[in-house]
């Protein structure tokens, strides 16, 4: 095919236009303001946000001798493994519920859309709202269906307040999880099925021999973007404890939010955020090597 | 005989299982929008009440006619509704064709192009504010639905390029082929072949990005100044004041907030389950 | 590696390109956008190019100040031909971010109108108060307050308005529970156990040492213990022996089970919300309760913070305007003052402070509200003898963080003593 074709030239550009608005869009809207964190974060910022010049690793050292960095690290690695975990274990198996005929499909699968569909704030506050200790709608719930005789304090620790934020954030990413899966279990050929039961193999071989494996590809490719979003997922975490007390539910995110817009320390804010990209980095990569060479070439 | 009655019992009670499994999972998801709408159309002193109820006792419909008034709603709802449908169109526009390219040709940075589209999604909005501002303020799109357009695009491509990427590469190539064959050059190829077989994966996409679009706010906050340029997410702060925030109109706001996306997923749904349908799957 | 540095070299490429065709583009683009902001401004003619632009970003008080700005801008471009001015009304949630984020970009708005301003004035951004600010207008304001704005010998800010906090208290749920009104700690912990004893479905105490506004605790406590943020000489004291014993005697009403559950994500808000239900008998609270409470039904009164060192006081919030230095020329600095001129003229200024439920901080403004409102009287009087937060000294931001973050941490276990020490030494030392 390639030999008939004369341009060589055209042909070994051809790629690069293809490509070429993509990456014009995210170079202006996302490389140029990234290129801004960088410079802040080697730069001495003053609190009302003006850029004083280079001060070399002046900012990453004041946030890693900080006795906060480790305890709001911790938290985020907690919060992004089971929020991804556990919602990428649920979201996929609410696929396979939604994949199969039955009546009311279409209303059960829109109503999975809800969560997607309401902003994080909302969702959130609403969240705080059902589990709040004096006026929750938990609460009145049981009361209502007398379970329980007089109000609990839903959140006794900040433990207590970061599982529930954790439930909150794999609340809102099922959806996303369960389209993801939903899509690639569409695109699986029927035949492969009816073959498979000709050969009378059951429902879970049939999962692990044919489903998983031909889902697997964006699946993978969602989680790796979903742990970035999760990571750096704010509302939800914001919204219902700002990170209090204490810093003990807080992130990286909201972390480094009250060091840049609460205590103007936006140099060191950028730093806390070049930090975690490093982090993402690393795992992105271990990703990239271990699939990407594996699958495509 | 016998055989088969008990075959029939055995998926009559998978059957039953699956209903009441969806069932209740869509119980619990829907339970916090319950509970917003029971709040919404409760009276303040109500929803603070000693002893609450589930439902309002004195229900307050005005509350959703109230914020109409209170607020530019109608507005915000139209200037969201235009950042979602154009960030969608431009994501699209932009997205296929790389996705297209990475999919059916082979090119140097092929892989460090993949790389470069992961690594741009791993900063946080918040963290890039003071960026984007900067990039707005050179191209004069700081007060316009358009810049939000633009950076919703660019936050979406990720997921757009590797998404359709997936869904291209699953599909075997021999059509395209086929047509090349009779007349057809690449883009028509991928217009008339492709695109049509690819549909479930492009309507996911499609969702993702007009939902993601539809929800953003940390950007939109700090890009829009005027007030009837808001879209809705931000719009609806007004009911977020200084002394108290107005819980049942918040609620009632957010309620008309969910409708539209609804709608888009409803009407478009059918082409996510429509599936394949001559294509071949490669294994 | 290879990949990552051809990925480097693709980021780097793209940089300079961007770079590069960014700044052409500027110039053509920067009209075309802003055809939509001027599409809502129909009465402008087109050929009236030369009007002066004023920019001003005001702070959301409540859900109608938006409203109360677009009719001011109105009123202020039918009476002023030649000045367009464009105001910008955040919520509280938002308005440091995007404040930041504007002036980190060098598009900080003509006026703002916001809590803090030392920031700002550490870094040369503002224009000294009576450069901006008509000698009529700077009349009007009490001293005191424009004394909180001061650097150097110069003031740098007018306020906009004040608030004062009191006790707010539940009539009902005291005389049910026999107690009279607390004016000591030692009062206060025995009317808190005897209202506990009365019905315990009910919270004796509210107390917010959240994100949102746990600073106002600390000052609460240590105030009224003879202590603060500050020594005699204006030296930053936090962990003064006065301070550590009135950290722990609120964390100590806590722990025992006097207070709101949970003090360290309960806002002031959810405690208003629940003195307003009924449920909370005692809470310190600025004015602006008053009308909710009364809206609620609830029999409530107010009274002087309960103490320990024999004097109360009251805590006073204030919130400034400012002037930021963008370089404006002389004809737009006279419309700045203009603009100034309108929002305190004396009727509109009352208008807008009772609308907003706070204090007047002009003393015109003063009578006219007392004259509108009788209890507003009161309120006045308490906040002429208020104390406000040091916010004029530039550790503030982190004084106030690290004081929320000592509470909570004591609330948490620790110990007040050792925190205190070490956010000393971390601010001062």
């Amino acid at each position: 095919m390639k030999r008939k074709k004369p341009y060589t030239l055209l042909n070994k550009v051809e790629p690069y236009l293809w490509i070429l608005p993509s990456i014009i869009l995210m170079a202006i809207f996302i490389i140029v303001p990234i290129g801004f964190v960088f410079r802040m974060a080697f730069s001495q910022v003053t609190k009302a946000g003006l850029v004083k010049g280079f001060c070399g690793f002046d900012n990453f050292s004041k946030v890693l001798k900080s006795a906060k960095f480790g305890l709001v690290l911790k938290n985020t690695i907690i919060w992004t493994i089971l929020v991804v975990g556990l919602s990428t274990v649920l979201g996929f198996i609410l696929a396979l519920l939604l994949n199969n005929e039955f009546k009311g499909r279409k209303i059960a699968r829109a109503i999975v859309v809800f969560p997607w569909a309401t902003t994080l704030v909302i969702q959130a506050s609403v969240w705080k709202f059902i589990i709040d200790t004096d006026y929750g709608a938990l609460n009145t719930l049981l009361k209502t269906l007398g379970i329980i005789e007089r109000n609990v304090n839903w959140t006794p620790a900040p433990e207590a307040f970061f599982a529930w934020e954790i439930a909150c954030g794999i609340f809102v990413t099922i959806p996303f999880v369960c389209f993801t899966a939903l899509s690639g279990l569409q695109s699986i050929d029927a035949s492969y099925y009816e073959a498979a039961t000709v050969d009378g193999a059951n429902y879970w071989q049939k999962l692990g021999h044919i489903t998983l494996p031909l889902v697997k590809p964006s699946l993978t490719v969602a989680t790796v973007l979903n742990i970035i979003y999760v990571f750096n997922s704010f509302p939800i975490v914001w919204t219902i404890t700002k990170g209090d007390p204490a810093s003990r539910t807080d992130t990286l995110v909201t972390y480094l939010y009250k060091l840049a817009f609460y205590n103007g320390k936006q140099g060191e804010a950028a730093a806390v955020s070049v930090i975690g990209f490093l982090i993402l980095l690393v795992c992105a990569s271990i990703y990239m090597v271990s699939t990407l060479k594996k699958g495509d070439e | 005989m016998a055989d088969n009655i008990r075959i029939n019992w055995g998926k009559l009670l998978s059957r039953v299982l699956l209903y009441f499994v969806v069932a209740l999972i869509c119980l619990f998801i829907l339970y916090p929008y319950f509970v917003m709408a029971c709040t919404a159309l409760k009276s303040r002193s109500e929803i603070f009440a000693i002893n609450g109820t589930i439902f309002p006792i004195n229900v307050m419909w005005s509350n959703f006619i109230d914020i109409w008034q209170k607020a530019p709603m109608a507005r915000y709802m139209l200037n969201s509704i235009v950042i979602a449908a154009g960030s969608t169109a431009i994501a699209m526009v932009c997205g296929i064709p790389a996705a297209y390219a990475l999919a059916r040709m082979k090119f140097k940075g092929q892989t460090a192009f993949l790389g470069f589209i992961i690594v741009s999604q791993m900063f946080a909005p918040v963290v890039l504010l003071i960026g984007i501002y900067k990039v707005m303020q050179m191209f004069g799109l700081t007060n316009s639905l358009l810049g939000l357009i633009f950076i919703n695009a660019a936050f979406n491509q990720a997921f757009t390029i590797w998404l359709l990427r997936g869904t291209f590469m699953s599909i075997s190539a021999e059509m395209e082929q086929a047509a090349t064959i009779d007349g057809c050059n690449r883009i028509q190829a991928m217009f008339k072949v492709l695109l049509p077989v690819a549909a479930p994966g492009i309507v996911t996409t499609l969702i993702f990005i007009f939902i993601n679009a539809w929800n953003e706010y940390t950007v939109a906050l700090c890009l829009i100044s005027t007030d009837t340029l808001k879209p809705l997410t931000v719009g609806i702060n007004i009911f977020n004041g200084y002394n108290m925030i107005e819980w049942q109109y918040l609620f009632a706001a957010s309620i008309f907030a969910i409708i539209p996306v609804v709608i888009l997923f409803m009407s478009i749904e059918k082409n996510l389950t429509s599936g394949l349908t001559a294509g071949g799957v490669k294994g | 590696m290879k990949k990552l540095i051809a990925m480097l070299l693709v980021l780097t490429m793209v940089l300079a390109l961007a770079a590069c065709g960014g700044s052409k583009t500027a110039e053509t683009q920067a009209p075309a956008a802003e055809a939509p902001a001027e599409t809502q401004a129909p009465a402008a003619s087109a050929a009236d190019g030369e009007k002066v632009t004023v920019t001003m970003i005001a702070a959301q008080y409540g859900p109608k100040t938006g409203d109360w700005w677009t009719e001011f801008e109105k009123k202020f471009e039918a009476a002023n031909d030649g000045i367009d001015l464009v105001v910008d009304c955040v919520s509280w949630n938002d308005i440091y971010t995007v404040v930041n984020t504007r002036i980190a970009n060098g598009q900080a708005p003509d006026l703002l109108n916001i809590d803090v301003f030392a920031d700002f004035q550490a870094d040369g951004l503002l224009l000294p108060a009576e450069e901006w600010c008509s000698a009529e207008t700077y009349a009007k304001f009490y001293q005191a307050f424009l004394d909180q704005s001061e650097i150097d010998g110069t003031i740098w800010a007018v306020p906009d308005l004040a608030s004062a906090r009191a006790m707010y208290y539940n009539k009902d749920i005291l005389d049910a529970a026999g107690v009279e009104v607390p004016t000591t700690w030692e009062e206060l912990t025995a009317a808190c156990e005897a209202i506990q004893a009365y019905d315990p479905d009910i919270y004796p105490w509210g107390i917010d040492m959240t994100t949102d506004e746990g600073q106002a605790a600390f000052a609460y406590y240590t105030w009224g213990n003879g202590g603060g943020f500050v020594d005699d000489n204006d030296e930053w004291a936090l962990n003064s022996a006065e301070n550590v014993a009135a950290v722990e005697y609120a964390v100590g009403l806590v722990k025992a089970g006097l207070t709101n559950s949970d003090p360290a994500t309960n806002t002031r808000y959810d405690l208003q919300d629940l003195f307003c239900a009924g449920k909370l008998a005692m809470m310190i609270a600025p004015n602006a309760l008053s009308s909710q409470a009364g809206e609620a039904g609830v029999n409530y009164g107010f009274a002087a913070i309960p103490n320990n060192s024999g004097t109360s006081v009251s805590a006073g919030v204030m919130d400034r305007i400012m002037c930021f230095d963008n370089g404006q020329t002389a004809e737009q600095m006279a419309a700045i003052t203009a603009v100034v001129d309108a929002f305190y003229d004396d009727e509109p200024y009352a208008e807008w402070v009772l609308m907003e439920g706070f204090l007047p901080a002009t003393s015109a403004g003063g009578e006219a509200c007392a004259a509108a409102d009788p209890a507003m009287g009161a309120w006045i009087d308490i906040v002429g003898s208020a104390k406000f937060y040091p916010t004029a000294k530039a550790e503030w931001a982190d004084v106030k963080q690290g004081v929320i973050d000592v509470e909570q941490q004591a609330l948490l276990g620790g110990n007040v003593q050792e925190l205190l020490d070490a956010l000393q030494a971390e601010i001062a030392g």
